[in-house]
């Protein structure tokens, strides 16, 4: 784990041959950049509640009791929101151990299979999590606690991540399939993949 | 099928989905639904994200984000090269002093910021260059740092300790504690045999230069003055009074471990405002934009992981490999060592996050059978992963250090380091041997369990 570490400088997302593709990747980039604007605020802001519930504990005796499941809601939603900016760095971590050890042609089939299979994943994850946000929105599902926020925002949030995740694969996967010119070296690994 | 065959296969396809390549997360994710198809009732499928969902939304494991955050802030500060600067001109007089030097400031640092890698590239760009000018050998000196910021995952607040909390369902405050004792212990280790190499390094160069061969920069002398020490004081002090803090708030019963995160995080980025003049958004954008990167990845390995281990136990995988091993009866010792075996070989492909999700639902309960304490076990199995952070073929750590020092041949760097991964070794042994080293602490202060 390298914990708020990078061995080597992040390189872009890919950039898709098709001129459509290519909008749209630059459509989802820019996307993906709000995405983590608002995640950062999230992050501080959960530092900031923390931080605060202790204070108003210990110096003012109120104990708060909506800190942990708003400290929860906020972290699963920046987590979510920023997945597909981390994949379109491919920063989501593999083990790579084949991509030396197989012909350059083999491996960009196995590139291919990986994202497809991935972003088929992602597809069904986002359609059972749309699900998810649909039952506890029209159930009225709450958590169990007693300050008991409805659970559909989370759900919301998760659904809307694991969406723009799996578009952000999708582009992944149509660039494989567009893209003529492929070096040596995006045969041998992801081109963007930045962790060792 | 018998739920061990089950396991096999399951064991077997997760092997070949994870290395095609696939992004360790949507691995573990894909083998799980996959199962569920076919294996489980097919109203489980509606299940999959809740189950993401719940096992997520812990707020322990969501402590892990400002933790990574406290640390990023101290880590791309120029906090690490003070500190290191600091106990330099305070411990150059001692003999190897400069190899103390170098691992005290990777323990210090190691706490504040929580991170190996970010321990080694913030002490290491500033030691690295300055025990080679002293004379130090490459590998020696890429060896200390290497094996000093492995100290990131014991000392707390360890983020590999916080899932092995979730997952063996351990009191975090306790295995905190009792990672403190091991800690010392291999801080020790380190530093004795830092004085041992340097004067070895030092008879060498000196015999050189008593034959009429080069003098060695180790033969040159060094002084600061009590105002140069004193000065370098107030640059390090705010650092450590929160690292202090951070603990009284924990242990002091003043915060939980996710509020003591969220203060630390804050704390760090109010210091690193004052100290650095680090708190336009231009500066914070790196330190957050690193910190999201990272604990988006973690966590949605870690939701994937436990998702995984969800399927595991429900098709009774889990449990029939568990009882297997009980029924094995294999002495105590030889389990233990058959179990560290197989997470030392896991850490050649997998981050600490997987090895210990993932395999802890197999083999707690026959260490827990076996009438090992899980909280020591814990700290046993961490240093064991710290080796996996320092040993080819993956060793994170050498990748920072040849990142940091790119001319130090990857072979001297290897060779710098295993020293070290012997000196854990012995850890380890010395934990078997006396547990009090890794249990007393957490006994004294909150009482035996």
């Amino acid at each position: 784990m390298s914990h708020g570490f990078e061995v080597a400088p992040a390189k872009g997302p890919a950039i898709p041959d098709q001129p459509a593709l290519a909008g749209f990747s630059r459509l989802l980039d820019g996307f993906n950049t709000l995405l983590l604007r608002l995640s950062m605020a999230a992050l501080v802001l959960t530092a900031l509640i923390l931080t605060y519930s202790v204070v108003v504990r210990y110096f003012f005796k109120t104990p708060t009791d909506w800190q942990d499941e708003a400290s929860v809601f906020m972290l699963v939603g920046a987590t979510f929101f920023c997945t597909a900016y981390v994949q379109s760095y491919r920063g989501h971590i593999g083990i790579e151990a084949l991509s030396s050890l197989l012909p350059a042609r083999v491996n960009a089939v196995r590139l291919f299979f990986v994202d497809l299979i991935s972003c088929l994943f992602c597809a069904f994850f986002s359609w059972k999590s749309w699900a998810l946000w649909h039952e506890a929105w029209v159930d009225g599902m709450t958590t169990s606690s007693t300050f008991a926020p409805p659970l559909w925002i989370p759900y919301a949030m998760m659904a809307f991540g694991m969406s723009v995740l799996t578009l952000q694969i999708l582009v992944q996967v149509l660039t494989h399939l567009t893209n003529k010119r492929i070096s040596k070296d995006q045969m041998k690994t992801h081109p963007e993949r930045s962790l060792p | 099928m018998s739920p061990l065959t089950l396991g096999a296969l399951y064991g077997v396809v997760t092997l070949i989905v994870m290395f095609s390549g696939m992004p360790i997360a949507f691995a573990l994710g894909v083998v799980a639904t996959g199962f569920m198809y076919f294996f489980m009732p097919a109203s489980s499928l509606d299940t999959v994200t809740q189950n993401v969902y719940e096992e997520m939304a812990s707020i322990t494991l969501l402590s892990i984000p400002l933790f990574i955050l406290k640390g990023a802030a101290i880590g791309k500060s120029p906090a690490g090269k003070d500190l290191y600067s600091a106990i330099h001109t305070w411990l150059h007089k001692v003999p190897g002093g400069l190899g103390i030097a170098n691992v005290f400031a990777c323990a210090l640092f190691a706490a504040m910021a929580g991170s190996s890698p970010a321990t080694c590239s913030a002490i290491g760009s500033a030691g690295i260059p300055e025990m080679r000018k002293r004379g130090y050998s490459p590998g020696f000196a890429a060896g200390i740092i290497a094996a000093g910021g492995t100290l990131g995952i014991l000392l707390p607040p360890s983020i590999t300790m916080i899932l092995y909390a979730v997952a063996a369902e351990q009191s975090l405050g306790r295995l905190f504690l009792a990672g403190i004792g091991p800690g010392l212990l291999l801080v020790g280790l380190f530093a004795s045999y830092a004085v041992y190499r340097a004067r070895k390094e030092y008879a060498l160069a000196k015999a050189i230069y008593e034959g009429g061969g080069v003098k060695s920069a180790y033969l040159d002398n060094e002084h600061y003055t009590l105002r140069q020490k004193v000065e370098m004081l107030p640059r390090v002090l705010p650092f450590v009074i929160l690292l202090i803090g951070v603990m009284v708030a924990l242990y002091g019963g003043y915060a939980t471990p996710s509020e003591t995160a969220g203060l630390g995080a804050l704390l760090a980025m109010v210091l690193i405002a004052i100290v650095y003049q680090v708190w336009r958004p231009r500066d914070l954008a790196p330190i957050l934009t690193s910190t999201i990167k990272e604990s988006t990845m973690l966590l949605l390995i870690i939701g994937m992981s436990l998702f995984y281990s969800y399927v595991m136990s429900y098709l009774h995988i889990s449990q029939s490999a568990a009882q297997w091993v009980v029924d094995m009866h294999l002495s105590r010792w030889l389990l233990l060592a058959v179990i560290l075996l197989m997470v030392i070989v896991f850490g050649f492909f997998l981050p600490p996050v997987s090895i210990i999700l993932m395999t802890a639902p197999i083999i707690l309960p026959p260490l827990k059978a076996a009438g090992f304490d899980l909280i020591w076990f814990g700290i046993v199995m961490t240093v064991v992963m710290e080796m996996g952070l320092i040993h080819p073929p993956v060793g994170l750590n050498i990748f920072v250090i040849k990142n940091i020092a790119p001319d130090i041949p990857l072979k001297d760097v290897i060779w710098g380091v295993m020293p070290f991964v012997g000196l854990m070794f012995v850890a380890v042994i010395l934990l078997c041997l006396f547990p009090q080293i890794a249990t007393s602490l957490p006994n004294v202060l909150m009482g035996a369990k």
